[in-house]
This record gives C-alpha cells, structure tokens and sequence, in this order.
C-alpha cells in the first residue's frame, strides 16, 4: 500500500514536471535509448524480409530499372547543370541588388526504423540522431514533399511528427488562388484538415497547397495536401475542408532531413551542426 | 491460493519481454486500435498466479518505458500499468481464482480504470482520442484473456493435482 501511495505521487510529479517543462529531457532521452536495441530488434524481420525480397529480385527486372535509373541520372545531371547556371545567375544578380541570399540547404537521408505503436498519434523513429546533427524541430521531407518536423532526439535515433498528427499544423497556401490556411493533422492516414477557411473563399476539390513558409519553420513552395472534399454547414463561420496529403506516410520508409542556413535553432550558440561527409548539398535556386 | 512455481530464473521478465514486444509491434492501422494491453494481461496474470514475486516498481518501470516509446508523458502509463497490479493484488483475495468469469471481472475493472485514468490525463494535457475506439482495446484484451492465461502456463510449473 505505502509502495504504491510513493509511486503515485511520484508518476503523478513525473507527469507534471513532464508536462510543464523540459527539465526530464535527459530522462526521456536515456530511457529512450534503453529501448531502442529492442525497437530495432522488433522492426529487424520486417527490414530482413525487405532485404530478402530486394535480393531475390529478378535479374532482368533489376537491369531493367537499372537502365531506367541510369537515363534519370542523365536526366537530372542535365537539370542540374541548369540549376547550377541559375544559381549563378541568381548570385549575380542578388549580388547586385545587395538582396539576401536564397535559401541554401543540406540534405541527408534516414530511414523509418519504427512507426508509433499508439494509435493516436503519428509519429516514426528513424535511425539518425544527434550523432548525425539532427535537432528538434527539424524538417523532414519525403520525395520532394513536406513529411513532418523532429519531434525529439537521442545520439542515435530520432522521433519524427508526421503532418498528419494530431498535435501538427503548418501553414499552407493556395497554388491557384494564393490564399493562405492552416492544415492540421487529424490522425487518420494521409489525412488533414484545412482550418480557417472562411465562407467566402475560393476553394475547390482538386486545389493543391504548398507551405507558405510563414512561421520560418518549413521552407516555402513544398507541396503539402490536396483538397478532397469541401463541405460547409449553414450557420458555421468557417468551411469544412479535408485534404489528403502529398507524402503517403503509409508507404514512405526513407526521409530526407534538411538544414537551411537561414533557420537552425543551433545557430546562434557556437557550433552549426556538422553535416556527414555523405550528405549531399544542393541549393533552392528561384524567388522567393 | 499458493504461488505457483516459476519454471526457470528469468521467466516472469521474459514474458514481460514478450508482452512488451507485442505493445510495439508494427501491425496495420486498422488492427492496432484491436490491441489488447499485452503488459497489462501479463501483470495481471503474475499477480493472481505469484503474488509475492510480483513487483510494483517493475511494473511502474516498464510503463515508463513504454511512455518513452509512445511519446505520452512520463508517468501515464507508468502509474496506469502500477494500478492495475495492485488493484490485481488487492483483489485477488477475494475472487476465486479459477472462475473464469471473476476473472474477466477483475480484468474489466482494473484494465478500465487505468484506460480510464489514462483518458484523463491524455484530455489534461491536449490530445483526447476521438470517438469511441479508444475503448476497442478493453474488449479485445477480455476476449483474448482466457487464452492468453492458458498459455502463460508455460513460464511456471503446473499444478500439482493434490494441490
């Protein structure tokens, strides 16, 4: 009885403390470690059965993709040949305008070791961590669209939101009409909810949204969701309007995490965080 | 009621292991609101069967771990997964052991308040669950219980049958 009145009383104090501040970080973070060789040994078979089906993959299909990647390398090399003489261009030009630069960013890519197994929330553990220079509130990609931010790290793991948990919401804006919204996540798979959206708007099904870039967090013009349904009940001061994401968070198992030199929450103490030697770079070149 | 012997050192953590294993193993959306509280059959069943090796700070332990996984706050499931050993403990008692169906009572009770307790707490601090399959979990941690006691059998000897 005595045994269980102190450990109430101290859940009921961890709880608090957790909630209120950040003082039990450190805590979070060690536990978090303890755990994760299981996690890793839970998710093991399913990487395994991945490996397995990729090795046994017919030889003619793979040369065939192989040819396949090889003239997208050509493709992309040219592209980027392109972006590089913009970029220069954009310099000089910047240059003489004395504007800000764009936009430079980093990338490197994780992989999805685990997905949460509460229910009600959306968030993914990937295998990179402080180690690797990841922070919280980093933002996380997935095939040229905006998958979610870092939500915690450890030296080698991290917990990443997706857009679609319920404690996220980014700011959006209209590609067709450049009105702006808030999509928040709802929890369900591939699902968000565009609020704020006044009666009087233009909105239709099919309108796609990319981040505004209000907020500094996300970079601007990442496509974000598309509008699926629009509903409006007479008497509500706003409409109801449901989007599906661009990122199938059922089926993405690599991500791609960024730092942009204009936003990092590491930048105004001493160090910036150091990039692995296979970190590729690549620039945002255009207006902004 | 004598506490039942466990067959070999370790068995008891193990089984906690392999309750553990099963909170987080991936399966499809639509299956995981039909989890059923692994952690909480496990500590319910060692705590009717072996009362006195049951621990209430490793049952606290292991609800913060599976706090750190889940990403709630420290301390929910940690005093959730506490309470239902002792109310386990408190109750065992005055239930009969092999009644299946005060079992399931005793199941229901302790499993409910601790979804209960947790309901509370994920309200307070901002992400209550929407509708009802919050409580999907209860029905099927009680179908599957019967089984899942039968089979823990196999972590500590059988009774004798002059017991």
């Amino acid at each position: 009885m005595i045994k269980f009145a102190i450990l109430a009383v101290l859940s009921g104090a961890l709880m608090v403390l957790d909630y209120r501040g950040t003082k039990l970080q450190p805590v979070r973070t060690a536990l978090k470690m303890l755990v994760y060789p299981l996690q890793y040994a839970v998710d093991l078979p399913y990487r395994l059965a991945h490996f397995t089906s990729e090795f046994f993959t017919v030889h003619e299909a793979l040369s065939k993709d192989n040819r396949e990647l090889r003239s997208l390398v050509g493709v992309y090399a040219a592209r980027d040949q392109k972006y590089h003489s913009i970029e220069q261009e954009n310099i000089r030009l910047r240059r003489q305008l004395k504007a800000a630069s764009a936009v430079r960013e980093k990338f490197t890519l994780a992989e999805i070791l685990s997905v949460s197994s509460n229910p009600f929330r959306k968030t993914v553990v990937i295998n990179k961590g402080t180690n690797d220079g990841i922070f919280v509130s980093q933002v996380v990609l997935a095939d040229n669209n905006i998958y979610g931010q870092v939500e915690s790290v450890t030296p080698n793991s991290a917990v990443v939101m997706q857009l679609t948990d319920v404690k996220h919401a980014i700011h959006v804006r209209n590609t067709r009409t450049g009105l702006g919204a808030l999509a928040v996540g709802t929890g369900k798979a591939n699902q968000l909810e565009l609020k704020h959206v006044e009666t009087s708007m233009d909105i239709q099904t099919g309108d796609v949204f990319v981040s505004s870039g209000l907020g500094q967090l996300f970079p601007p013009d990442f496509p974000v969701a598309k509008v699926s349904h629009v509903a409006y009940n007479p008497g509500d001061s706003f409409m109801k309007v449901m989007a599906r994401s661009m990122t199938d968070f059922t089926k993405t198992r690599e991500i791609l995490l960024i730092w942009r030199e204009d936003y990092s929450p590491l930048k105004d103490k001493k160090t910036k965080p150091t990039v692995a030697s296979t970190t590729s770079s690549a620039s945002i070149a255009g207006d902004r | 009621m004598n506490e039942v012997s466990i067959r070999f050192t370790g068995a008891m953590m193990l089984s906690l292991l392999v309750a553990f294993v099963l909170t987080i193993l991936p399966v499809p959306e639509k299956w995981s609101l039909w989890r059923p509280e692994w952690l909480a059959l496990t500590l319910m069943h060692w705590g009717l069967l072996a009362p006195k090796k049951s621990s209430l700070l490793l049952a606290w332990f292991l609800g913060l771990l599976l706090d750190v996984i889940q990403g709630t706050v420290l301390g929910q499931h940690a005093f959730g997964l506490m309470l239902v050993l002792f109310i386990t403990l408190r109750m065992r008692p005055r239930i009969l052991k092999d009644s299946l169906f005060q079992q399931l009572f005793l199941l229901f009770i302790s499993l409910g308040s601790y979804l209960l307790i947790n309901l509370w707490i994920l309200g307070i601090t901002g992400n209550t669950p929407p509708g009802w399959s919050y409580w999907l979990t209860v029905i099927s941690s009680l179908l599957v219980w019967p089984l899942y006691h039968y089979y823990m059998h196999i972590y500590h000897a059988r009774k004798k049958p002059f017991e």
